[in-house]
């Protein structure tokens, strides 16, 4: 039966706890790495030509190691087919542990042996021998309630001349270890499903008094209404702020304030408060006196030198790419002088430049023989649209976690056993026992329980017990 | 409130460096005295020597209480004046981890009865409220993006919980593996030390869990998505993996005591990363 072989060595691989330590150990080695490293934003790693480029200003940071990290695919870490590849393994190896110790885990919580034999009650780390001045019965009904009033369920089992006593405390913790492990589980799963169906635009950029659709089947478009900017008096920002007014297939929904940490959302989709910056309300008229543009230009982006705000828009019907450069902030600008707009004229099929000027507020100017016009400064919000189906999921996985974590390490489940036997002369003889690890806060909740029943059985002295820890500080 | 605030903390400061003196003279002089006891073949906590090391002990624990009620109310009191949780800048938090450090150690002093901790912990401490000298101290207004009172308080109280209770276990961590073998006289007993590293990651791992979540439920809200791998936040995650690591290596023979110990180093190795991330990265966290 060599196929019961290989799936049996399949099943051991991914239920050992091994497994799952080198997993996490490399999964944090891999996150390290893309932490330390430069990542390529997505648009870069779509495009090879820009991810060429992208490396060439890497070479200069990480020298001879670029090929080596690009090789290992380093610099894209946490969307590389072998980071997933990890992160699969270790679902697997979640999901395989914990099918592999559901039984002996319920057994231990709900089928749990209630009679020990007198070796485990002589041999069990911690264990305690009493003798209680009264019959049997009597001192496992008086251990019994010292056990309940500390709190545990408590079961007993009567014998011939022997009662025996189970007590436990916290038994369904033992399940906060399928909530934590489960919930990593589903916080894949919801950020599968937000990679599946949801999206995200980080640069939805709207100028003032115009709209603009989201598109991706949302039937929503969005107005900006205001954009407003506040600053303390030291400079520092205060508060960023959008009127916006949301459309669904034309119709207004919605109209509201979007500020950061004040999202507003509508049938699932959000609007965040991202960035923002000027524009410049542009008028293009052609040789006949016909408006063929008017609309304000976002600058939302760099020039290739870092320095000037700069936008761009076509003129399709004269071949035409227009791009509109922003004085320098801060300092004066010698190439466009503050309140001046330059206008780069390119012919769109070639790329070659036809013609720049630079224009004043209100100035009209000849350009490739159409007149142009700067009207205004205006302003414009950069909103991030999301829609996230997966949201949901994940909290709820992430309060399963805690619950999980909570249950583990602050209600951790304690068991005890007890045996009371009858002696010739009327006396009982007590022992108490339990199963637990070298533990100096385990022995000290043993010498409570052991203390609580010794007092019970109104006991003086201490007898002889083998509890240790306690005297090793 | 803000003057007192600063007149608070240099109490603190010079009563815990003060602690830490004492500490070391406990630690020291029990050594010493351990040998001495071997000298004789006599017990050393009996003699006059031991009594008195007995005080400076209980003098090093009263100093160290006070400090931290002494950073608790300069807290207090710049959170009054700041009008919120004292958590925006580098300064606040690194007195905060201090605290929460200081916090840790003197649960486990309470708990253990166990000063020689102190001798690992407390410089964490010492060496957090160092740092905050030397960068501004004056409360500044929130930028937009922290004006969330009610997650700014949760996500980073809890963020600096976590970075206590690992201070604490790595303290534990670096006396274990000098007393694996249990040859030192005046360490406590290496499985102590494993306890008490495994108990303090019992305290640290949730709540990193929980700050990771906060600090998703707060992306979420603020930037429109949970997770961006942002340094600080990628960061926070390796910390968190290497402590899950740190949980599951105690189960597997062989990896429990010293590669453990190793593990938990590793892990405030990577804890320090992540409370200094934002300075070498910037990213979305760089608040200053």
């Amino acid at each position: 039966m060599w196929e019961a072989d290989v799936i049996g060595s399949i099943w051991r691989f991914f239920t050992s706890v091994r497994l799952a330590l080198v997993l996490i150990l490399m999964i944090a080695s891999a996150v390290l790495a893309g932490t330390l490293l430069d990542q390529a934003p997505g648009s870069v790693i779509a495009n090879s030509s820009a991810y060429d480029a992208w490396l060439e200003r890497a070479e200069s940071k990480y020298g001879v190691w670029t090929n080596v990290f690009d090789a290992l695919q380093l610099f894209n870490v946490f969307h590389t087919l072998w980071f997933r590849v990890l992160i699969g393994l270790l679902t697997a190896n979640i999901i395989a542990c914990s099918i592999n110790r559901w039984k002996g885990i319920w057994i231990t919580a709900f089928r749990t042996r209630t009679r020990m034999g007198d070796a485990f009650f002589q041999h069990a780390r911690f264990n305690a021998s009493m003798t209680a001045q009264m019959p049997a019965a009597a001192a496992a009904e008086r251990a019994r309630r010292a056990l309940s009033r500390a709190h545990y369920r408590v079961v007993s089992q009567s014998e011939e001349g022997a009662i025996a006593l189970y007590a436990d405390r916290y038994r369904l913790s033992r399940f906060g270890t399928y909530l934590s492990h489960l919930s990593l589980v589903l916080i894949l799963a919801g950020t599968v499903i937000g990679g599946v169906w949801g999206f995200h635009d980080d640069e939805f950029i709207v100028a003032e008094g115009a709209t603009r659709e989201v598109g991706r089947g949302t039937g929503l478009s969005v107005e900006l209404v205001e954009f407003t900017d506040e600053y303390d008096v030291q400079g520092p920002p205060k508060d960023f702020r959008s009127e916006i007014v949301i459309y669904k297939d034309g119709t207004e929904v919605k109209r509201g304030t979007v500020r950061v940490n004040s999202p507003m959302g509508y049938d699932g989709t959000r609007f965040f408060q991202s960035f923002f910056g000027q524009t410049a309300v542009m008028d293009v008229k052609d040789e006949s006196g016909e408006v063929i543009f008017h609309d304000s230009v976002p600058l939302a982006w760099l020039t290739r030198d870092g320095e000037r705000p700069i936008g761009s828009f076509l003129l399709p019907d004269k071949n035409l790419a227009v791009y509109v450069v922003g004085p320098r902030s801060g300092e004066t600008d010698p190439m466009v002088p503050a309140g001046e707009m330059r206008v780069e004229m390119y012919t769109q099929s070639s790329g070659t430049l036809t013609t720049a000027e630079n224009l004043t507020q209100g100035q009209t100017k000849e350009l490739a023989g159409l007149s142009v016009t700067f009207v205004r400064e205006s302003r414009f919000t950069g909103l991030q649209v999301a829609k996230d189906p997966g949201v949901k999921l994940i909290w709820i996985a992430a309060g399963l976690m805690v619950l999980g974590l909570a249950m583990m390490f602050y209600f951790p489940p304690k068991r005890v056993w007890a045996i009371c036997k009858e002696r010739p002369d009327g006396t009982a003889e007590v022992r108490i026992a339990t199963t637990a690890e070298r533990d100096f806060s385990q022995a000290k909740d043993f010498k409570n329980l052991h203390e609580r029943v010794r007092l019970a059985l109104g006991i003086a002295e201490e007898d002889k017990s083998r509890a240790e820890g306690g005297k090793n500080v | 409130m803000f003057d007192v605030s600063q007149y608070t903390f240099v109490a603190a400061f010079a009563a815990l460096a003060l602690a830490l003196l004492m500490y070391a003279v406990n630690a020291i002089g029990v050594r010493g005295a351990a040998r001495l006891s071997l000298a004789d073949g006599g017990t050393w906590s009996s003699s006059s020597l031991g009594s008195a090391l007995d005080s400076v002990g209980r003098y090093a624990t009263i100093l160290t209480v006070n400090a931290f009620i002494f950073l608790t109310a300069s807290l207090s009191f710049r959170a009054i004046e700041a009008g919120h949780g004292p958590f925006s800048n580098m300064y606040e938090f690194s007195l905060a981890f201090a605290w929460s450090a200081l916090a840790l150690y003197l649960y486990f002093e309470v708990q253990y009865g166990m000063r020689t901790l102190s001798l690992l912990v407390l410089p964490v401490s010492v060496g957090m409220m160092t740092y905050a000298t030397t960068v501004p101290s004056d409360i500044q207004p929130l930028v937009p993006a922290l004006q969330h009172n009610l997650l700014l308080t949760i996500h980073v109280a809890v963020a600096i919980i976590a970075y206590g209770a690992f201070a604490t276990a790595f303290g534990a961590a670096v006396l274990f593996l000098f007393q694996r073998r249990d040859s030192i006289s005046w360490l406590p007993q290496s499985g102590l030390l494993d306890e008490i590293g495994h108990k303090a990651v019992m305290v640290g791992f949730p709540a990193m869990a929980l700050t990771i979540i906060l600090g998703a439920v707060w992306a979420d809200i603020a930037w429109g998505r949970y997770w961006s791998w942002d340094p600080k936040e990628t960061a926070s995650l390796v910390t968190w993996l290497i402590y899950g690591g740190y949980l599951h290596a105690r189960v597997i023979r062989g990896w429990r005591g010293t590669r453990s110990a190793g593990l938990l180093i590793l892990g405030f190795g990577a804890t320090l990363f992540t409370y200094y991330g934002n300075l070498f990265f910037g990213g979305l966290h760089g608040y200053g």
